[in-house]
């Protein structure tokens, strides 16, 4: 046990001198993170929007499809990309593979099915006589989504978070696609997988200090946005 | 303005409404009663458009289609004041933002609430709800207004205000009611 607290010890002073690895590592989660669920909310929001109007069979299996996407492992993804963007594969002259934006893109994959099935869920939870004031009133589309959104911008809120924790904390991608380069690709999570294998707990620890601090506040923000709703609803 | 003919809807093998004939004008007001469970609201769907699973024939104009607005029995209202509630339909039309708040305040007065104006829609009574939701409606106009029991949960005052303004509404108006209407509003009764 006394590896463990001298490696916490460790960390805490790595943390606080600001060692340059683990800020670089910290770095470039939180900005990869942030890129890849900004840009699959402004693609899954809408999609879930259509989805919740849309009445066919197709909307249906659709839905089916995100859902079961959620399962989807990180290296099932990290392979795909891995494939789609190395030399031979059909992007590979955008030269993303073991660049931070190919990481970007391997995430956004990760998160479009957890912010579109989230999203989906919260619209469907609104009251249905939202959908038939907006009809009967004759709003057009672009004043209805924006209705749709603030009515359930909580519970899209969550899945947008939900999204950031996800890939924040994925290492299958960040690995596979990434390639681990320091001061380039290297995340919190393949830093402490590489830290640990070397035997470099205290960096290890100090990188899962950052990431439990970030997924601290996610849960804490997570649990206030819920005693909001609640409130609202009482 | 609208006909309908041999109206039937039928869910999980019952029939919830059944109407042999209606024909509504330009000016009418008319009256659906019926007790509860008659097929009040399912009517007003169907003329709403909301209710698009039915059996029998509703002949109208797409103009007249375009301009139907239905009331709910208990009123959806959104997030945010009771003004930007009543403004809201009137942001398709292409208007100020001014003209569209006095438009809205003038239904407000009509209807005796435009002390709640700047109220927040989640603190206010039942009949406060459905007179706000009524507003709303009405601000836009509607060639056709349906309106599902907007009497109920109104006070005496309340009960005027909405009377009144239905009076004197210049295009059709439907209301399903389970009890008599008022004489004042001279409706036209079908009874379910």
């Amino acid at each position: 046990m006394q590896f463990l607290s001298e490696g916490v010890t460790h960390a805490v002073r790595l943390l606080i001198v600001g060692d340059a690895e683990v800020i670089s590592a910290a770095w470039n989660s939180v900005w990869i993170s942030i890129s890849a669920v900004l840009l699959a909310t402004a693609v899954s929001v809408p999609i879930a929007i259509m989805l919740y109007e849309s009445k066919s069979w197709v909307s249906s299996s659709l839905v089916v499809l995100f859902r079961a996407a959620l399962n989807l492992p990180t290296v099932f993804i990290g392979l795909v990309c891995y494939a789609v963007f190395s030399r031979q594969g059909p992007l590979g002259s955008a030269e993303l593979l073991y660049s931070p934006y190919g990481v970007v893109t391997g995430e956004f994959m990760l998160a479009v099915p957890i912010v579109v099935s989230l999203t989906f869920g919260t619209l469907q939870g609104l009251d249905s006589r939202i959908l038939e004031t907006m009809r009967t009133l004759h709003v057009g589309s672009r004043l209805r989504w924006i209705t749709y959104i603030s009515e359930a911008r909580l519970g899209m809120m969550v899945a947008v978070l939900t999204a950031f924790s996800r890939c924040i904390t994925e290492l299958g991608i960040a690995m596979m696609v990434g390639g681990n380069i320091k001061f380039h690709t290297r995340t919190l999570t393949t830093a402490t997988a590489l830290e640990t294998s070397r035997g470099e707990f205290a960096r290890g620890i100090a990188m899962c200090l950052i990431l439990l601090l970030i997924g601290g506040c996610i849960t804490v923000l997570l649990a206030w946005m819920q005693r909001t709703q609640e409130s609202i609803r009482a | 303005m609208i006909d309908v003919t041999e109206l039937k809807v039928v869910r999980q093998s019952r029939t919830i409404c059944q109407l042999d004939t209606l024909q509504i004008g330009s000016q009418d007001r008319i009256g659906i009663v019926g007790s509860n469970g008659s097929g009040k609201t399912t009517l007003l769907k169907v003329l709403a458009g909301l209710e698009t699973d039915y059996q029998g024939r509703m002949n109208g104009s797409p103009e007249v289609r375009n301009q139907t607005t239905y009331v709910h029995q208990s009123p959806f209202l959104l997030r945010g004041t009771v003004l930007q509630n009543v403004m809201f339909g009137l942001r398709m039309q292409k208007i100020g933002r001014r003209e569209r708040s006095q438009m809205a305040l003038a239904w407000l007065k009509a209807l005796g609430i435009a002390h709640l104006a700047e109220r927040s829609t989640q603190n206010l009574s039942g009949g406060e709800r459905r007179r706000t939701a009524m507003a709303r409606a009405l601000a836009v106009q509607p060639k056709l207004l349906l309106l599902d029991e907007p009497l109920a949960d109104l006070d005496p005052g309340g009960i005027d205000a909405v009377v009144r303004v239905i009076h004197e509404y210049p295009h059709a108006v439907v209301i399903a009611s389970p009890v008599t209407l008022p004489a004042e509003l001279s409706c036209r009764i079908v009874t379910l």
